[in-house]
Parts: structure tokens; C-alpha cells; sequence
């Protein structure tokens, strides 16, 4: 229990840091919010006022705490683009898309890239196992948005499959299989460039277990090596595909920005970079504060995470 | 470019140097743009009348042209200068700022390390792309401002590589030895430290250079591009035509993606060269020819009650220094309710012999000729289905270290109950009732509470019961015991040994004991077969081989021990000298080389076997009685 809460600690300590930079190097971008909302017209009286409302008049440190309160309770204040349009809510809409994006792509490449560890770690060195890591090979090498362009292609113009950019997108309570058809091909694509990673840590993993005493003496005992390799050797073997899953939230963060580009979804990290193009700041660092607290929640289950996969970590 | 081979570049194989080459070219391309003969860039083939606008590639545009007619190929062309240039100098930027804080954190520690530690952690934590944002917003598109970004991001990787090659050497030998000579610390990092971790900075430096190329086209690609053509932006530029003219956004994008997988592999030469690979694994396991069947049939057929029936058994280890024979020409029998000792130095190849009958290698290639029957079942040829069978009901196996026998994330009773649902055919009731059962037979207070237990929270000795209920489990004709008190506390050991020795009694489960321990062969087996080098050299009744031993090397085995009754439990001491490498045994009797009475035959000649009666026989050319002669005879 201490434990948790001194890991809960930390990352708290890193939520604050980031979110200050961020403030920091978004209050030395160009452009004045003020100016911005109040219109270019607008007399200089007009965009004091304006300046005073949004608090900007104010020193960085005093504005940087009054924020960090305001989020505090949900409030990121008002957008500095589209007027009596708050922050939150811009944030609020776009939030289940790219978590649906992300968790899919999760899901996608573990489903791919777990069995596919289990099948090469079955013969190291054999055929199958050059053939996985030559593919996970290319694969890392493949930046997200050209991965993204070679697969809308071959799926999208020439198979004619899937819609190349998502239009209307529907919410997934609402359709959620319209939903799912215009989400698979983003979240295929982000998952690919998972699965490179997991593939390669898992299958290495899996070889080392199988060299183990136990594995051995299973062998011994007559278990058929398909039992061994998904019952006794999976779970040991899966501690540190666990660390990756959450150092990965960090690229995946990055990819699923551009991923929302490509393929036009509605989410915040299209929000964040039509915030930083429209220098609507306090959209940009809600989106900011969000992804990071984002990355640091799941840091913080994947550590949770161990106790339930290694018994000897829960009862220490 | 590169083509997708099944094989992983292995050392500085074809793919490396193909890949190098599309480097070189790149940088060739990049230096003499200007003096190439390609179209101008920027010319509109609308004006010039040189390219038509949407040219699908060919002889004219060899990757065709844009709505405008710009020739694709001479933009992709001049897009390999920004490209390089900003890959190389943010590389030797970060690398080199990087090496420095990683050697001072890895080489001065304490608070220095904490420091730098902390601030790589927080620059991995920061979201790149909020920084790419705001930096990008905030300062520009000049290619500094690019530098600067791609810098600030790429020095955590380096720093994290030089702290933790750092503190390793500085723990190494000649590290030491310098620092004790009165080297300086600037001294030693210079000469005795850098010159260790250049190579792994140098195969990270290809990779990362590749990062850099592809985060310029990341950004391009988000609308944040350079302030000149790029890779990154033509693909932006060409994606709106990715329904109608593909090839403007699919090209420039695949050139992009051949110039980072050639740097990965690059990298990945590099770096193999300096780290040891994996060596290929391919499990193969090969069954030679049975021998002959005059052998075979002229020693099985006779005795109903042969458990275990090894006939001229060999197994070979194909490892990366060459063919270790484990176990060579071995035959030996186990009747029903027998215990045989199998003793010998360690590395004669007992442990190899119960492995070669499991079938359970830790090396990857592994040749068996001979023949191994369990119970009737031949162990080497039968299909998979029976020999699982045979393993999972017939044979039970209690292994050296309970320590790490037992799967650590699985709970006890998963791993006692699975052979008895996997092969026994109970179902979980019937397997959790045994369970429970085995354990109090073996001996474990409160089996209830013990069976959610895991491994880790129980003792060695309990794990060692445990492991004995496991192999109980199915009732097995034979019990394989691999030095199982070996890795225990003295005062366990003996209990094992009796609780091992009562749960045989009255059955007539048969037992192999591999063991050290002299006192345990004389206590608890009725026969003993001494492995020397890989081959059985004497074998017999366990009182006649301990009272009267034939062999010269069974003889030095004994001695060795000053005296059975004073010190039972002595191990076998070392006897002067070590067994023969197996990877090239000696010809003639292995044992020549260590014995007191060798000579010139016993170096080229090997014993045949002499029997003595009774079930005793012996290969050696001068057994008991003739060393007498010979010491007397000096």
C-alpha cells in the first residue's frame, strides 16, 4: 500500500512538471489570445478587457497556479478561438475517439502479436521465427503515417474495403458498427507498429523461459508443448511485454496524433493541432495535461498490473 | 533497395552492405544535386513544357510529376539534403552531449547520476509531440529550430546507453587496475572507458539517426514542415491524390522508408558487431539407426520385469564449440521394484543420461542412436502421443534444485493436478482429492492451505516434497531421482531420502538415484552403475561394487572417501585431475590419463567388458586384483 501511494507520488510530481513546461512554452508562442478572440478590429480598449477577462494580464506564475487549480475541478477554462466554448467540453467530445483508438490498437496488436511470439518461440531460429522478426524488423523502421498511406491504400483505393478517411464519424453507442468500420484501418495501423515491439520482447522472453528448470521438467511429465508454451511459459514470460505496454502509451500518444490527421477523426490529438495552428493555447494545454495524465494513469496500472501477473511481487 | 530476406542480418552479412551502399548514394545524391543532370526542382513542367502535370512515371519523369508538372524524382532528390543534414548534425549533437552526461553519471555516480538520471526520465515522459508543438509554434520552421528540437529529444537514448555501459566497466578488471595505477578520472574515461562504449553509441547513432528522419516527416506531415522541400512534405503534399495518382505520395514515402530501414540495419550490423548474437537455436533432434537386433531381442526378451531397458545408448550435443558426446554406448537395465545408483564425477554424464531417456535438452541440437524403452515403450521412436503417455504417467522425475522446479506464477495445485487430468484421466475433484492425498503422503503440514499456496512462499525441503507428490502423482513404474537432496539443508536431506525410500516400499516402482553421496548408494539402492566420460565403466550389485570394485576409477571413486563410517556423508572427494573434455574423448580407456596404473594399451585400446558373475561386470584392462601385482611388482 505504500508502495502505491509512493508511486502515486511520483507520477503526480511528473504531471505537474510537464503541464508547467507546457504552460511555459505555450505562453512564449506567438500570438496574442487576446487579440485572437477579440477580433483583429477590435479596439485596444476591446482587447484589454478581453486580456483582463481571460486573466492574462497576470503574472506567469500566479496564471500557471490559477490553471492548475481550474483543472483541478475540471475547468480549462474558455477556448480562445470559438467564443463562450469551454475547453473542457471541446476536450470532453474528443476524448472517447482517441481512446477508443488506442485501446483497439492495444487490443489489435496484442491479439497478433502474442500468438504470433508463442508460434516463433516454438522453433527459435526456425523459419517461422526468421520470418516474424525480419517482418517486425521492417516494421519498426515504418513511421505510423507512412504505414498509415501504404495500408489506406492497398485496403482503402485498391481493395476498396474500408472508407479512407473517416466522414461523420458515428459514436460507437449510437452505430457502433459503422463506428468500427471507419475506427479499423487507424487502429490497424497504429497496432502494426506495436506489434514490432511486442513481438520481438515476447518472443526473446518466451525463448529465455523455455530454458528454464520448470519448463524442462514439464516437458518431463509428458505436457504436450502447446500447453507448455501458453500455460507454463506465457504468463513468466509476459512481465516485461507488461513494461512495454505502458512505455509504448508515450509513442502511441504520438502516433495516434498523427493517425487522426490521416484519417480525419475527431480526436484530441486533431484538437490539439488545429489548437496550436488556430493559437487557441488554452485548448492545447488541456490537451496536453489530458495525454499526460493519460500516459502516467497507465504507468501507474501497469505497475498495479504486476502484482496480478507475479505472485512473488504481491507477497513481498 | 534492400530486399525483404527471411534471414536476420547476421554479422556484416549482403543486407548490410546493400544498405550501406543506399547511404552512400544518399549522401552522393545529396552533395551534387545541383550539378546532376535532373530538372530544376521548382520548374512547373505547365511552363516549361518538359513534363506534363500528373506524368504517371516513366522515361520522361522517372517518378512522375505533380498537378503542376515538377518532377517528383528531382524533388525527391533535393529532399535528401535537408534530410541528411538534419539527421547528421542532430545526431553528432545529441550523441556527443549525450556520451558526456552518460559517462559522468555512469562514472562519478551519487549525485550526479540522480541529476541526470531524473532529467532523462522526465524528457522520456514528456509527451515529444506537445514539445514539437510548441517549439514549432513558438520559434519557427528554420532548420536551427529543427536542430535545437530533435537535439533537446535525442539525448535522453545516448545518456541512458553511456550511464549503463559506463557503470558497467567501471566495475571491470582494467578499469580498476588504472584507477589503482593513479590514472586521473579524465584519463580513465579517455582511454580505458570511451574507446568500450563507442561502438554501442555508434549503432545507436544509424537508428537514431533514422528517428530523425522520420519525426521531420511526422511533423510535415501534421502541416509543421521545414522551410524547404522535404521527404515528409511531398508525401503531404502528394496524400490528396493518394485515390488518383498514388505514386506521388506512395513514392517519396517509400524512398523514406528504404532510407530508415537501411540506417536500422546499418545500426544493427554496427551494433552486432560489437555485442554477442544469439546463437541460431533451431531445436533439431535427431534418432539414429537401432542397433542391432541380435542385441536387442537377445537381452529384453527374457525378463517381463524390465522397467527400464537402455541399449547402446549415445546422445551427442551439437553445441556452437563443436559435438559433445554426453553419453556413450550405454546399456544398462532397471527390473520392477529395483533402485540403481548411477554415480561418478560431476560432468560423466549422468545428468545427460536421465535427460537422454526425458527427452528434455537445454541445447538445441541433440543426436540419440541406441534404443531407451520404458515399460516397453520405445522412448526415441514412438509418436508423440504414447512417448507423452509414457512421460506423463510411467515416468516420474524429481529433479536436483526444487528451487526452480516449480513454476513461480502458478499455483501448487494447477501444477500437481495437471498430469493426473492431463494424462491420468481424473477429473479436477478426483485430481484435487489426490492432491491433497500426495502431499499428506509426502509429508506437507495442512495440504489444504499448502495446495493455494505458490511456490515462493514454501521451503526448499517442502518444495522438494512437492516435487516427489508431483511425481507420484500418476502412479509411475519409475521414478528418476536427479540428485535430489543436492541443493538441500543436511538435515533434509535424509528425510527426503527416507520418505523417498518408505513411499517405494512394498510397491514395486523402480528408481534411478543419480547421486554423490556414497552413504545414500549403500543405504538405499540394490545396484550400482559408475559413469565415467560419458560411458558406464563398471556396474553391479551395490554391496559387491562397494566391497570389491573392479575398475580402476571405481576403486580411486572409494578411496577418495577416507572412511565410510566416520563420515557418511562426505561427498566423493576430487580425485587428481579432470575427466576428459567429451568434445574429444581420448581413445583407448578414458580414465587412462588420471590412473595410477595405466599404460600404453590402456591409451589406445578401449576395455572390452569383463564380467565377473553375479550380475557384476567391469571395462578394464587392469581391475582389482592385477593393480595389486603391479604396486608390488615396483
Amino acid at each position: 500500500m505504500r508502495l502505491v501511494a509512493s508511486r502515486a507520488g511520483r507520477l503526480l510530481f511528473v504531471v505537474v512538471v510537464v503541464s508547467f513546461f507546457t504552460f511555459l512554452l505555450l505562453d512564449t508562442a506567438p500570438g496574442d489570445p487576446a487579440v485572437a478572440l477579440a477580433g483583429l478590429n477590435a479596439s485596444d480598449e476591446v482587447v484589454a478587457q478581453v486580456r483582463a477577462d481571460l486573466g492574462l494580464d497576470e503574472p506567469f506564475l500566479q496564471r500557471y497556479l490559477t490553471w492548475l487549480g481550474n483543472a483541478l475541478t475540471g475547468d480549462l477554462g474558455d477556448s480562445y478561438r470559438t467564443l463562450g466554448v469551454s475547453a473542457s467540453s471541446l476536450i470532453r467530445n474528443a476524448i472517447p475517439n482517441t481512446l477508443e483508438l488506442m485501446f483497439l490498437a492495444q487490443i489489435m496488436a496484442l491479439m497478433i502479436s502474442v500468438p504470433a511470439a508463442v508460434a516463433a518461440a516454438r522453433r527459435p531460429g526456425g523459419l517461422l521465427d526468421r520470418m516474424s522478426s525480419s517482418i517486425a524488423f521492417a516494421f519498426l523502421a515504418l513511421p505510423t503515417f507512412v504505414l498509415g498511406i501504404y495500408l489506406s491504400y492497398l485496403l482503402a483505393v485498391r481493395l476498396g474495403w474500408l472508407p479512407t478517411v473517416a466522414t461523420d464519424l458515428p459514436s460507437l453507442t449510437s452505430d457502433p458498427l459503422g463506428n468500427l468500420e471507419q475506427m479499423f484501418l487507424p487502429s490497424l495501423t497504429l497496432a502494426l507498429g506495436l506489434v514490432a515491439v511486442y513481438l520481438r520482447l515476447l518472443r526473446n522472453d518466451l525463448v529465455a523461459t523455455l530454458q528454464e528448470d520448470y519448463v524442462l521438467l514439464a516437458q518431463a511429465r509428458g505436457v504436450p508443448d502447446r500447453r507448455i508454451l501458453w500455460r507454463h511459459a506465457l504468463r513468466p514470460s509476459s512481465l516485461n511485454l507488461l513494461t512495454a505496454i505502458g512505455l509504448n502509451t508515450g509513442a502511441l500518444i504520438g502516433g495516434t496524433l498523427v493517425i487522426e490527421i490521416l484519417f480525419a477523426i475527431p480526436g484530441m490529438g486533431r484538437l490539439m493541432v488545429t489548437g496550436v495552428f488556430g493559437e487557441d493555447y488554452s485548448v492545447v494545454q488541456g490537451a496536453a495535461l489530458v495525454f499526460t495524465v493519460g500516459y502516467v494513469v497507465v504507468n501507474f496500472v501497469v505497475d498495479l498490473a504486476y502484482y496480478l501477473l507475479d505472485p512473488r511481487i504481491r507477497h513481498a | 533497395m534492400p530486399e525483404p530476406s527471411t534471414k536476420l542480418p547476421t554479422g556484416l552479412g549482403v543486407i548490410f552492405w546493400v544498405s550501406a551502399s543506399w547511404i552512400v548514394l544518399l549522401v552522393l545524391l545529396a552533395l551534387f544535386a545541383d550539378v546532376l543532370p535532373i530538372r530544376d526542382p521548382e520548374a512547373l513542367g505547365i511552363i516549361t513544357r518538359e513534363v506534363e502535370p500528373f506524368e504517371r512515371p516513366g522515361w520522361n519523369a522517372w517518378f512522375g510529376s505533380d498537378g503542376q508538372g515538377k518532377d517528383l524524382f528531382a524533388n525527391v532528390v533535393h529532399g535528401a539534403r535537408p534530410a541528411l543534414v538534419l539527421g547528421l548534425t542532430v545526431t553528432l549533437l545529441a550523441a556527443s552531449i549525450g556520451t558526456v552526461l552518460g559517462v559522468l553519471a555512469g562514472y562519478f555516480r551519487g549525485r550526479v547520476d540522480t541529476i541526470v538520471m531524473a532529467g532523462t526520465d522526465v524528457a522520456l515522459a514528456f509527451p515529444a509531440i506537445v514539445l514539437l508543438l510548441a517549439v514549432r509554434a513558438s520559434l519557427g520552421n528554420s532548420m536551427w529550430v529543427f536542430i535545437f528540437i530533435f537535439t533537446v529529444l535525442g539525448i535522453a537514448p545516448y545518456t541512458r546507453i553511456v550511464r549503463g555501459a559506463t557503470l558497467g566497466l567501471a566495475e571491470r578488471e582494467f578499469v580498476k587496475a588504472a584507477r589503482a595505477m593513479g590514472a586521473s578520472g579524465f584519463r580513465i574515461i579517455t582511454r580505458e572507458i570511451l574507446p568500450n562504449v563507442v561502438l554501442s553509441v555508434l549503432s545507436f547513432a544509424f537508428i537514431g539517426f533514422a528517428l530523425v528522419i522520420a519525426a521531420e516527416g511526422s511533423l510535415a506531415f501534421i502541416g509543421l514542415s521545414l522551410d524547404r522541400t522535404t521527404w515528409g512534405q511531398l508525401i503531404d503534399d502528394g496524400r490528396p491524390e493518394l485515390v488518383d495518382h498514388a505514386y506521388l505520395t506512395l513514392i517519396p514515402a517509400s524512398v523514406m522508408f528504404i532510407t530508415i530501414l537501411a540506417f536500422n540495419f546499418v545500426g544493427d550490423g554496427v551494433g552486432g558487431a560489437a555485442a554477442i548474437r544469439e546463437v541460431s537455436t533451431v531445436r533439431r533432434h535427431r534418432v539414429g539407426p537401432l542397433p542391432d537386433a541380435h542385441n536387442v531381442s537377445g537381452a529384453s526378451s527374457g525378463d517381463q520385469r524390465l522397467v527400464l531397458d537402455v541399449r547402446e545408448l549415445t546422445t551427442d550435443l551439437v553445441t556452437g564449440r563443436g559435438v559433445v558426446h554426453a553419453v556413450d554406448n550405454v546399456s544398462f537395465q532397471v527390473r520392477a521394484g529395483e533402485a540403481l545408483a548411477l554415480v561418478g564425477e560431476s560432468g560423466c554424464g549422468k545428468t545427460m543420461m536421465i535427460r537422454s531417456i526425458l527427452g528434455t535438452f537445454p541445447v538445441a541440437g541433440v543426436d540419440r542412436s541406441g534404443r531407451i524403452d520404458v515399460d516397453g515403450t520405445d522412448m526415441l521412436r514412438a509418436d508423440d502421443n504414447t512417448r507423452l503417455r509414457t512421460l506423463g504417467i510411467d515416468i516420474g522425475t524429481i529433479p536436483q534444485n526444487p528451487l526452480t522446479a516449480l513454476n513461480p506464477v502458478r499455483r501448487i495445485d494447477a501444477q500437481i493436478m495437471e498430469p493426473m487430468t492431463l494424462h491420468g484421466g481424473l477429473t479436477a475433484a478426483e485430481a484435487r482429492a489426490r492432491a491433497l492425498d500426495l502431499l499428506e503422503q509426502v509429508g506437507i503440514p495442512d495440504p489444504t492451505s499448502r495446495l493455494r499456496s505458490y511456490p515462493h512462499q514454501l521451503s526448499g525441503g517442502m518444495r522438494q516434497r512437492v516435487m516427489i507428490a508431483l511425481a507420484l502423482a500418476n502412479n509411475p513404474r519409475l521414478v528418476l531421482a536427479d540428485e535430489p537432496t543436492t541443493a538441500l539443508d543436511v538435515t533434509v536431506q535424509d528425510q527426503i531420502m527416507r520418505l523417498l525410500t518408505d513411499l517405494r516400499a512394498g510397491s514395486d516402482m523402480a528408481m534411478v538415484l543419480v547421486t554423490h553421496d556414497l552413504a545414500v548408494v549403500e543405504g538405499f539402492t540394490d545396484r550400482i552403475a559408475v559413469m565415467y566420460a560419458g560411458q558406464i565403466v563398471e556396474t553391479g550389485p551395490t554391496a559387491r561394487v562397494l566391497a570389491d570394485p573392479q575398475h580402476q576409477y571405481t576403486r580411486a571413486l572409494i578411496r577418495s572417501i577416507p572412511d565410510l563410517r566416520l563420515d557418511p556423508h562426505s561427498r566423493l572427494a576430487t580425485i587428481p585431475g579432470a575427466p576428459p573434455s567429451l568434445l574429444d574423448p581420448p581413445p583407448g580407456c578414458r580414465f587412462a590419463a588420471r590412473c595410477p596404473v595405466a599404460d600404453s594399451r590402456c591409451r589406445s585400446e578401449l576395455p572390452s567388458v569383463t564380467e565377473v558373475g553375479d550380475d557384476h561386470s567391469y571395462t578394464c584392462w587392469h581391475p582389482a586384483e592385477t593393480t595389486v601385482e603391479v604396486a608390488r611388482g615396483r
